[in-house]
């Protein structure tokens, strides 16, 4: 299949370079699949699932909110933050939500607060649903014809 | 001459102690320095991408769709008469030319607005080094705000963005320029000045003459918005400007105390010449004491046994 040059870059440092054949994107409107040759669209992401495929092998990652622009032969997300499933610790993000969760209760006046404590969870929560999702599956990829190979 | 010998040992004594200074100065520095440089290379293609993004949005996106993509003045307008330029400076001193080389560099651009002998620039300070501008050189101050020590995030330039973000949308300001230092590398830190608003694609400005518009071939290929152009240059725009005023402070920490460093290692080696120097003056001084003594002690002697 066709690639297409893929850059994931978040303010910490660049997460993927490479090519790729398809990136399925969670946007604020659901989630699009980006495929080679796709027309030029500047999209806003939200906080997430974002799954590479590549030569078989898919790489999901947890983003938390960002844009993404594709530009007939590359394909430009700038994420808030940006990690791949198996450096996620799956306890340490329960954990974290549940903080949050609480704080949230606590200080639910002002609005500010409000919002970065559920942007917060936000991003906790697709940390957990990615990991959870991929968690049995180890750290080998899965070929599409979901044939397990090391 | 012990008053003699005196005099130089206190002297010795006290570069010794600002030599103390300067050494404890300069390792403080040095361990900043790691921590900001780590910053800014970290976020340096971040931010590099963001601003190819911005610019390649503002190239090929109607103009009216966002007050922030709202071009340069177009060659029948008049000349663009208020420019406002945000000066990113240290908070203190004691860093070599950093400051200094800044406040000139700020100046060449400023110089060039000029109108009916009026100076143009609006100063927007971040750092307190910077204040010289307004007060020594009268230009237009329009802002002070307090720069941190510590550099915890996007939010702490926020304020500052959202008066250039502000005052550009509303038309205060025709442009806005920031002047920092760009961190090259430990000895190498270079004053800049570069346009942040209009979004255009000239860097270094100067050699630049007016910015052509190529507007309706650059747009063949717009872009598409999802979901649609105001939510997404809404949720874009401001952050990324306000991207562009971060990595710039952050180049300049990293900067400043880098520059810090070097400059007070210079004046660790100076001290230590110096000590040197005058310990052997103060040898001289006391050797040509004891001869001279003995001499006496002889000389008088002589006269005894004559």
């Amino acid at each position: 299949m066709k690639t297409f040059k893929l850059e994931i870059t978040t303010p910490e440092h660049v997460v993927y370079r490479d090519e790729a054949t398809s990136v399925t994107l969670p946007t604020v409107n659901g989630e699009i699949t980006v495929l080679a040759n796709h027309l030029p669209v500047v999209t806003v992401l939200t906080a997430g699932e974002l799954v590479i495929r590549k030569d078989g092998t898919e790489s999901p990652y947890a983003v938390s909110g960002g844009f993404a622009k594709v530009d007939g032969q590359k394909l430009s997300i700038l994420a808030d933050t940006a990690e791949r499933f198996d450096e996620i610790d799956e306890q340490r993000a329960e954990e974290a939500r549940q903080r949050v969760e609480q704080l949230r209760q606590s200080v639910a006046a002002d609005d500010t607060q409000y919002a970065q404590l559920a942007g917060k969870i936000e991003r906790e929560l697709a940390r957990l649903h990615v990991v959870r999702k991929h968690k049995h599956r180890g750290h080998v990829g899965i070929t599409q014809e979901g044939v397990r190979r090391e | 001459m012990p008053s003699q010998t005196r005099e130089i040992r206190r002297r010795i004594r006290s570069i010794t102690n600002t030599r103390k200074v300067t050494k404890a100065m300069e390792m403080v520095a040095s361990a900043k320095m790691r921590r900001a440089v780590q910053a800014v290379l970290a976020s340096r293609a971040y931010a590099a991408q963001a601003w190819d993004l911005v610019l390649d949005l503002a190239a090929r996106t109607d103009p009216e769709l966002h007050p922030l993509l709202r071009p340069a003045s177009f060659p029948g307008e008049p000349v663009s008469k208020n420019v406002g330029v945000v000066v990113i400076s240290s908070n203190r001193g004691l860093v070599g030319g950093f400051n200094t080389q800044l406040v000139l560099k700020a100046r060449q651009h400023l110089d060039k607005y000029v109108y009916q002998a009026t100076k143009l620039g609006k100063i927007i300070l971040y750092g307190k080094k910077a204040r010289s501008l307004v007060t020594r050189y009268r230009y237009d101050g329009v802002a002070d705000f307090a720069k941190p020590d510590l550099l915890t995030g996007v939010e702490e330039v926020r304020p500052m963005a959202k008066e250039v973000i502000q005052g550009f949308t509303k038309r205060r300001y025709e442009r806005v320029l920031i002047a920092y230092t760009d961190f090259v590398s430990t000895l190498v830190q270079r004053p800049r000045v570069r346009q942040l608003l209009p979004l255009q694609r000239d860097v270094e400005l100067g050699a630049a003459g007016p910015a052509v518009i190529s507007r309706p071939s650059a747009r063949s290929r717009e872009y598409l918005f999802e979901p649609n152009a105001d939510v997404v240059l809404e949720a874009l725009l401001p952050r990324l400007v306000e991207l562009q005023l971060y990595q710039a402070v952050l180049e300049s920490n990293a900067s400043e105390h880098a520059a810090r460093m070097v400059a007070m290692r210079n004046a660790s080696d100076a001290a230590a010449d110096l000590i040197d120097d005058l310990t052997l003056t103060y040898n001289q001084a006391r050797q040509a004491a004891i001869t001279q003594d003995l001499s006496e002690i002889s000389a008088s002697r002589a006269a005894l046994e004559a």
